[in-house]
């Protein structure tokens, strides 16, 4: 649909906020819902360690089918929403380093565009086929998400 | 006999000791019965299959899932992207 445009890409490219922007960008849309993430290289939370990088690899063509699922699930939650980006870099990424990022936009902010947002990282982390080694001071392991997926997920 | 083709990610690759494996298995089998069949031919597998998340042609499967013939199935930990 031309007027409701999404985009995702696995890349292992450095993610540009600003084009990622101007393509969901309508002439109607007056807010953006941007989330990112990045590799923390200090963890106090929990166990507290340090990392020194992260590793990430995607399934592609099944976490590109998936994308276009957490897609189309924010836009049946949230008609109003204009247009949606995830992106995910994969690849050897390094403390301070964005390593995904999900934005909405929509007419106005009041339209449940955050939480549109805060949906689609979500979901990514729950049903998007990605995953991380983390090499730190603990070693290296594998981080193994805690969502067993359901059918029609 | 069906013609499959599985895919290792992340640890299950670790323990596989490779990225991909073409298989042939009995016609209608599930995915309980292909699990079964891969920890016969590699037992390092077994641990790592308790957890483990199946993919039929990139859609989540379970066990009672039939492998159709063709199919491209992966086996992975849950995921942890982001």
């Amino acid at each position: 649909m031309p007027d409701s445009p999404t985009f995702f890409a696995i890349t292992e490219d450095e993610i540009d906020l600003n084009a990622l922007l101007a393509q969901i960008t309508l002439t109607s849309s007056g807010a953006a819902a941007i989330f990112t993430g990045m590799v923390r290289g200090i963890t106090r939370r929990g166990e507290a360690h340090e990392t020194e990088f992260l590793e990430y690899e995607a399934y592609k063509p099944m976490a590109e089918e998936k994308m276009r699922q957490v897609a189309d699930e924010i836009r049946a939650k949230w008609p109003t929403v204009e247009g949606i980006a995830i992106v995910q870099r994969i690849g050897k990424l390094f403390p301070k380093t964005p390593t995904v990022l999900i934005a909405c936009t929509a007419a106005h902010r009041d339209t449940g565009v955050f939480e549109a947002a805060r949906y689609g990282i979500d979901r990514l982390k729950e049903i998007v086929p990605i995953w991380k080694k983390e090499v730190g001071s603990d070693g290296q392991f594998w981080v193994e998400g805690d969502y067993i997926p359901e059918r029609g997920d | 006999m069906n013609h499959i083709m599985v895919l290792f990610f992340a640890n299950l690759r670790d323990y596989a000791g490779s990225k991909s494996l073409p298989m042939e298995i009995p016609i209608g089998s599930d995915v309980k019965t292909l699990k079964k069949l891969l920890v016969r031919q590699n037992a390092d597998l077994e641990q790592a299959l308790q957890t483990v998340l199946v993919s039929i042609n990139h859609e989540y499967a379970f066990d009672e899932d039939v492998v159709p013939d063709g199919a491209e199935v992966a086996l992975f930990p849950p995921v942890s992207g982001g």
